[in-house]
């Protein structure tokens, strides 16, 4: 009985050392380097906004408007569900464009491409040169815009036409906002405009 | 020579595609602040519309021939925080608009304010527009 207990005793501290060494931790390695991202940006920002965000927005914008014609006002919504769905592809392609706005290595315009309005608007690089001192701000934006569009999705679900034409007002503040700070900024904004709970820049 | 038409053409066929014509610009991109244009005439549409509204109107120029032009303004809510409202848009209105002509459209124009038959004057201007006292303090 006592060598029993003698060997039961053996084991249970040969068992706790085992454990003791087994969960030990192992000896530091490396941190192995960061991946490189499994995406690939292929067009700039500025075909970005022309090819995804603005046309879609466009459609959302213009999915609830009234036209006086000599005095004569015609409401223009939504009229069934197949418009509904085509405006919510819309907004829903916006939102999410806003997540490739925000995509590090994106180049700003196509190579060789300038300003569209010298002098009004800055030349790619100059934007570049703004977005790079201020990547959470841009980030900062472009979550606003992704934002920016979550009311008017939900205006589209509940088919509420009017609250559509109120989000789409907000939608503009956005985009202005930003445009005023990365691409205009001599007409009044600057990047110190940018919100200072700007979210740590993506790169 | 056809070649360098060709090649001209091209180009700016590739400079319009991607300048979509709603496209979001700043006032200076579109407007020139050194041509101030006062119109009167005769309000025909509204477009009270996002992101910018649009004031559609026939003024007569000195030689009698009607001028068709095509205003911006500022965002819906915008105006009707001035006040103005779809319901003072009626048939056969006439108005005065004091804004900047286009650069590149002499019949486009970017409003900065509305005044009514009856006396009312709106400030309808758009974000980025020059500091010439024109908006509210």
């Amino acid at each position: 009985m006592s060598c029993f207990r003698h060997h039961s005793g053996a084991a249970v501290v040969l068992g706790a050392m085992c454990l003791l060494v087994g969960c030990s931790k192992p000896a530091p390695e490396q941190a192995p380097p960061p991946a490189a991202p499994p995406y690939h940006p292929v067009a700039s920002i500025r075909e970005v906004m022309n090819s995804v965000i603005d046309p879609n927005v466009d459609v959302v914008w213009n999915a609830v408007k009234t036209v006086i014609d000599h005095g004569k006002p015609t409401e223009h919504a939504p009229a069934n569900d197949e418009e509904w769905a085509a405006v919510r592809h819309s907004a829903m392609t916006v939102s999410e464009g806003a997540n490739l706005l925000m995509m590090p290595g994106r180049a700003v315009a196509p190579p060789g491409a300038g300003s569209l309005s010298p002098g009004i608007e800055l030349a790619p690089d100059q934007v570049r040169a703004l977005i790079d001192k201020s990547p959470g701000g841009w980030n900062q934006f472009a979550r606003a815009l992704q934002d920016s569009l979550q009311p008017a999705i939900a205006a589209i679900d509940k088919k509420d036409a009017q609250a559509l034409f109120e989000a789409g007002d907000k939608i503009d503040e956005v985009c202005e906002s930003c445009h005023q700070v990365f691409w205009y900024p001599a007409s009044g904004a600057s990047a110190s405009a940018v919100p200072a709970s700007a979210p740590a820049p993506a790169r | 020579m056809k070649t360098k038409l060709f090649l001209l053409l091209l180009a700016v066929g590739a400079f319009c595609a991607v300048q979509p014509a709603q496209a979001h610009h700043a006032f200076a991109a579109e407007y020139d602040p050194m041509k101030p244009v006062t119109l009167n005439g005769i309000v025909t549409r509204m477009e009270w519309a996002n992101p910018h509204g649009w004031i559609f109107m026939d003024t007569k120029e000195s030689d009698g021939k009607v001028k068709h032009w095509t205003i911006e303004t500022a965002a819906p809510s915008q105006l009707s925080r001035h006040g103005l409202k779809k319901a003072d848009f009626t048939d056969g209105m006439t108005a005065v608009v004091k804004g900047y002509q286009g650069k590149n459209d002499p019949g486009l124009a970017n409003g900065r304010t509305l005044v009514l038959k009856d006396g009312r004057s709106f400030y309808i201007g758009s974000v980025g527009g020059p500091n010439d006292g024109a908006e509210p303090q």
